[in-house]
């Protein structure tokens, strides 16, 4: 099933990752491995439920400058084919029990690829009206990115 | 949606560009967006005497892309994220997200797979 495309709500992170794949998928699957990168450094991620299985709950906390952990990401899982595919949402909670703010579904694939794994992230959104849902979130996790991404920009037009 | 955004805000964004066009100004907001931080610490990194440093911490104050608070003999500076808003369209906020997940996983994952090698 390959899933609809909408450019102003959907994005697409491809890359080759120079690591077999069952060492991806075991960086994503193992609750410590998980922690390790899904969020920046110096905050910290938490996972408090990683049940992979449909319908399983999917829960992170974060704690930012080492204070005490804030819910995160609250979701469920919808699908998972062993070392090939990982798609989650936060519209619903562990059990398909309805979200209070839903706004996404990400679908993770993993090929093989000559150099290692064809990693993608897929990434569908409500619309942008969430917005101020999201900040909180998720700000604090792109933000230094933002500014590199703009640097760029503006270094190019310079 | 870059150039769109230029337009809406153009007035605002004049002023983000003018402190982003300088390289230490760059360094400085890029070091902020991972959190706040000292003055001491900010200009660590430059080879430069400290009120040259701290003219560039002024106009990033001045153009309201930072805010600076003092505590005791340390002065603390945080990058105020409201100021940036016209800039950051929600998708590409939301890429950057994603991108950020993307490195940090490869990163892990070639690290750790050289590590056990070396074992």
């Amino acid at each position: 099933m390959n899933p609809s495309s909408n450019p102003e709500l959907d994005l697409t992170i491809s890359r080759v990752i120079k690591a077999p794949r069952s060492v991806v998928w075991s960086a994503w699957t193992n609750p410590d491995s998980f922690e390790q990168w899904w969020i920046p450094a110096p905050a910290k991620c938490k996972v408090s439920e990683m049940d992979l299985r449909p319908g399983g709950a999917f829960v992170t906390q974060i704690s930012e400058d080492g204070g005490d952990f804030m819910p995160h990401l609250s979701g469920c899982f919808l699908a998972l084919d062993d070392l090939e595919r990982i798609v989650f949402t936060n519209s619903l909670v562990g059990g398909w029990r309805p979200a209070e703010q839903p706004f996404m579904t990400a679908i993770i694939t993993l090929q093989d690829h000559p150099l290692g794994t064809d990693y993608v992230a897929h990434v569908m959104h409500k619309n942008n009206a969430d917005r101020n849902t999201h900040e909180e979130l998720g700000f604090y996790d792109g933000w230094g990115t933002v500014v590199e991404q703009l640097a760029k920009l503006v270094e190019r037009q310079s | 949606m870059i150039l769109s955004l230029m337009e809406q805000y153009s007035d605002q964004l004049d002023g983000i560009f003018q402190a982003l066009a300088d390289p230490t100004r760059r360094a400085v907001l890029g070091r902020l967006g991972k959190g706040p931080a000292s003055i001491s610490d900010l200009a660590r990194p430059f080879d430069m005497a400290l009120p040259s440093f701290m003219k560039h911490i002024h106009f990033l104050e001045n153009s309201g892309l930072i805010q600076t608070r003092k505590e005791g003999r340390v002065r603390t500076c945080v990058i105020e994220k409201k100021r940036f808003a016209a800039v950051d369209a929600w998708l590409s906020e939301q890429r950057a997200l994603w991108e950020g997940r993307t490195d940090r996983l490869e990163q892990f994952v070639t690290t750790t797979r050289t590590k056990e090698k070396s074992k």
